[in-house]
């Protein structure tokens, strides 16, 4: 049987994929893909760890109920997210970050 | 409680100063009596104190106590001795006329009245505490007072620029005198150990004479500011844009004499010996080079207050000329006749100055003296006094000083003699022009004789004029202890005198004829332009000195400013926040990326600490 | 043999959701990128299926993969994005991002194979530490320091039908005989119980968050 300590590396991975993906890409759409991705991987850890605090073969459902508010809340979060895009190609004709710059000026 | 009374002298005038400006600055009239009674109690106080009233030694208040052992603890005091008493005598009896005088003088003025008395109330209490001061610190604190009150009534009209600008003046030269003078208070504190004139005497004989000479000249330093001494003279004729009670008070009989005073004391308490010959021919020099220069500027001016100023100059000279050649007594003898004659003098000429309309020009005047005969006349006892006609005051105090310098050193005897000439020349010259002859000018035609309140203390002024030089008023009034006036004595002083005397009036009536000349006859040459224009040693000061100080300090206070606090204070920090801010601007780029990349670095330095810091459980 | 072939499927989907990751990344066109990611999910759910997780394998396939994928590429056509321009230009900030997260991966990767007691086989003292109150510090010094540490580095306890029937309320008998496992009815029973009152303001989040992109989408009046 698999160790936790692999579930954890695949979610450490995966996350770290994300991170690199929301600092290295532009468009906009894609970072937010990436943040996606890396509440899913998180999501991975609390249910390897669920498992393997379970008492007598049964896991400890705390974490995947956690993991499910975790869903919940992306869910959300990619709704306003995404209107939140939209919102700005209609100011700016454009998804790429570089153009949200005006704090700088 | 009785012998605190001289007190009074101090507290009295400094009360009703603060009553009137406090409480009675709407009601003029009121004002103005409350300044003149306290004037006249503090004078029959006096009077009281000067017919052997003593009430013993007041009592000394500690003002700043120290309790480490060596430090001088500065302590208030009061002098009544003959000397302090018989120079308040002069102080308060001026003073007293004064403010009645100011009384009719000022009436055209009534809004700033209160602001007037009240200033002459701080003058009398500053120039109180100078006189009765029993130690040098309170001298000075005394010596900045009439300063201040001098500023504040030069500057009366102040809404006049000229009359700003002279208050400015004389207070801002009197700072230079000041600073020598306090520098030689501390040096009396270091080298005499005590600035207290009781005990300052018969420690001066262990002391090295170039010590001596350096204090005594610091010292002198301040005289020469308040007196108004060459090269410090220049804010006195200016002063004269001050009402004119108050350039008899202040500018003629009393404050300006201060120094002439303060030396005298000094010679006092520390003794002869502690005027080291340097410091005694310092003094007598610059006494008779003021005594001089004066003299000359004055026999030029046309403003009547102008060559009255110069004469004071002069006469101030001639005082302190005395104090140099170690002839106190002689100094304050004369100090004493002056302040009379001066002060006659000056509250006559504004008595014409008032009623010929403001005039000041004695080319607008003539013919004053059938208008108003009564006022010419006192002006004339104070000239004869001041010219030293045998008989009038002036004329036994003048003597007395010449005596002095030809028993000490018979260079200025000469300088005295020469310069009695062209005091005599002058004064005759002003009252030729002013007074003879025919009314030149609207104002001076339509003058008539000044009011009670103005011509009561004339006449009492011109009977001390009179009679103030005799010995049986001399003796007892002048204050000097153990003083005696020996008149005059057939001599070669005297001759040499009469001499210079009969120079000056022949030459100045075959100049000026009786008054039929309308312009100076001696005006328009070089040397009368020069005169006229104070031998240009008030430009020197104004270009040289004042025009450098400003280029220089500006430059100085430019590069301060441009430099220091614009450049490295101003901009520097500026440029140090603008700098950190572009750093701070770098990190908020506005990029998205960026801050995802600082977020990331954040969560490895936290992850790091998290795993790898802290000791697991 | 079972736990074998899960072990090597856990594996295998997990290779491929980290490929398809690095396609979310790598790829510069976002309709890839968005398939990448959906293929990136499946996988990823595939894995919840390997940990028993069925119930979250399911959400994870609707919601992510089915719902909000979809979404992204409706969004994806809709603003007709092209592909990313000037990669070039980006490259030193390429090279930052692989960096930074090599170090996460790596520190997650140093944690993870530090546990305690990482390669050894099963451990017997799972079962002692059983709740988060035996991990309280005090709890913890009471017990000998191998039982404690032991559970992160052991092996995937194997699930327990008969253990999780009697959680859910059946007899000894009947929780015998059971052999599948009831991941749904252990965490609707979670869900609804212990977790009611944050599951139903978790539904007031979503309202707010569809209200909110409503209010965001709508067109501006210029008056």
């Amino acid at each position: 049987m698999t160790p936790l300590a692999h579930y954890l590396i695949f979610s450490g991975i995966l996350f770290s994929i994300g991170l690199a993906g929301v600092i290295i890409r532009k468009n906009i759409i894609v970072v937010f893909m990436c943040l996606e991705m890396m509440l899913s991987a998180a999501n991975i850890s609390l249910v390897a760890f669920s498992r393997a605090q379970g008492v007598n073969g049964v896991p400890v459902y705390d974490a995947q109920v956690l993991a499910l508010f975790i869903v919940a809340i992306a869910a959300a979060e990619v709704a306003i997210g995404l209107a939140l895009i939209v919102a700005m190609f209609r100011a700016r004709k454009s998804v790429e970050s570089s153009t949200l710059n005006s704090l700088k000026d | 409680m009785i012998q605190n009374l001289p007190w009074l002298f101090l507290l009295l005038p400094l009360v009703v100063a603060a009553i009137d400006w406090l409480c009675f600055s709407k009601c003029p009239r009121t004002a103005a009596t409350l300044s003149t009674l306290s004037a006249v109690a503090t004078f029959a106080l006096c009077v009281a104190y000067l017919n052997g009233w003593q009430t013993g030694t007041p009592d000394v208040y500690t003002w700043l106590p120290t309790a480490t052992e060596g430090m001088i603890s500065l302590s208030m005091g009061l002098v009544t001795d003959a000397l302090a008493m018989r120079m308040m005598l002069v102080v308060t009896g001026i003073g007293t006329l004064v403010h009645i005088f100011s009384l009719g003088y000022m009436k055209g003025d009534a809004s700033n009245l209160s602001r007037y008395f009240a200033g002459l109330s701080i003058f009398m209490f500053s120039m109180s505490t100078i006189v009765l001061a029993d130690n040098l610190a309170m001298t000075f604190i005394g010596w900045e007072m009439v300063g201040f009150s001098s500023y504040l009534l030069i500057g009366h009209w102040f809404n006049k620029a000229s009359a700003a600008d002279a208050a400015k003046k004389a207070f801002i030269t009197n700072r230079v005198g000041d600073f020598g003078f306090i520098i030689g208070i501390l040096l009396t504190l270091a080298v005499f150990g005590t600035i207290s004139f009781a005990e300052m005497g018969g420690k001066a004989a262990g002391i090295a004479p170039a010590v001596l000479t350096v204090t005594i000249i610091c010292l002198f330093c301040g005289a020469v500011g308040k007196s108004a001494q060459f090269p410090l003279h220049v804010w006195l004729p200016d002063a004269m844009e001050g009402p004119t009670p108050v350039s008899a008070l202040i500018h003629a009989a009393t404050m300006v004499a201060a120094g002439v005073y303060m030396l005298v004391r000094l010679q006092v308490s520390m003794g002869a010996e502690a005027f080291t010959e340097t410091a005694c021919i310092t003094i007598a020099s610059v006494g008779a080079i003021t005594a001089v220069l004066a003299a000359l500027m004055a026999l030029q001016q046309d403003d009547i207050k102008r060559v009255l100023a110069y004469s004071t100059l002069s006469q101030l000279g001639y005082m302190v000329m005395a104090v140099g050649l170690m002839a106190g007594e002689a100094a304050m003898f004369h100090l004493y006749t002056h302040a009379w004659f001066k002060a006659l003098l000056f509250l006559g000429a504004g008595a014409i100055i008032i009623c010929c309309h403001h005039e000041q020009d004695i080319w607008k005047m003539g013919g004053l003296a059938k208008r108003m005969p009564l006022t010419v006349l006192c002006f004339l006892m104070g000239t004869f006094a001041l010219i030293a006609i045998p008989g009038f005051s002036g004329f036994f105090s003048k003597e007395a000083i010449l005596h002095a310098a030809l028993e000490t050193c018979p260079v200025f005897f000469w300088v005295g003699a020469g310069v009695a000439a062209l005091t005599t020349f002058y004064m005759t010259r002003l009252c030729l022009v002013a007074f003879c002859g025919q009314a030149r000018a609207h104002g001076a035609a339509e003058a008539k004789e000044a009011g009670p309140t103005m011509l009561l203390p004339l006449l009492a002024l011109a009977v001390m004029a009179i009679i103030s030089g005799y010995g049986f008023i001399a003796d007892n009034l002048v204050p000097f202890t153990g003083f005696e006036a020996h008149g005059f004595e057939l001599g070669m002083p005297f001759y040499v005198s009469m001499g210079s005397l009969a120079l000056g009036l022949a030459a100045a009536f075959l100049v000026y004829g009786c008054g039929k000349r309308t312009t100076d006859p001696l005006a328009g040459n070089c040397l009368s332009n020069a005169l006229r224009k104070r031998l240009f040693i008030d430009s020197i000061y104004d270009k040289g000195l004042v025009g450098g100080i400003q280029e220089y300090g500006s430059q100085i206070i430019e590069f301060a400013d441009a430099a220091l606090i614009r450049g490295v204070i101003v901009q520097g920090f500026a440029w140090l926040t603008a700098k950190f801010g572009m750093l701070l601007s770098w990190i908020q780029n506005g990029s998205l990326r960026g801050y995802a990349l600082v977020a990331g670095i954040g969560i490895i330095i936290l992850m790091f600490i998290l795993a790898f810091t802290i000791p697991t459980i | 043999m079972e736990s074998a072939i899960s072990s090597i499927l856990f594996y295998v989907f997990a290779a491929a959701a980290v490929l398809c990751a690095f396609g979310v990344v790598a790829f510069r066109n976002p309709v890839s990128s968005a398939m990448n990611m959906a293929l990136c999910f499946g996988f990823t759910a595939a894995v919840y299926f390997g940990m028993g997780a069925q119930f979250l394998g399911i959400v994870q396939l609707i919601v992510y993969a089915g719902a909000i994928l979809v979404l992204f590429l409706f969004i994806i056509m809709m603003l007709d994005v092209k592909a990313e321009e000037h990669v070039r230009k980006s490259f030193p900030m390429a090279c930052i991002g692989v960096i930074i997260a090599g170090i996460f991966a790596g520190f997650v990767t140093k944690v993870a194979i530090s546990l305690p007691g990482a390669t050894d086989g099963p451990c017997p003292a799972l079962v002692l530490c059983d709740t988060i109150g035996d991990l309280a510090p005090g709890a913890i010094e009471e017990k000998p320091a191998e039982e404690t540490l032991a559970p992160y580095g052991a092996a995937m306890p194997k699930l327990n039908p008969a253990a999780a029937a009697m959680t859910l309320g059946a007899d000894e008998a009947t929780a015998a005989k059971a052999t599948a496992f009831p991941d749904t009815k252990l965490m609707g029973q979670a869900l609804f119980t212990k977790y009611n009152i944050p599951f139903v303001i978790l539904s007031f989040a979503l309202l707010a968050g569809t209200v909110g992109a409503v209010a965001l989408g709508r067109k501006i009046r210029k008056d």
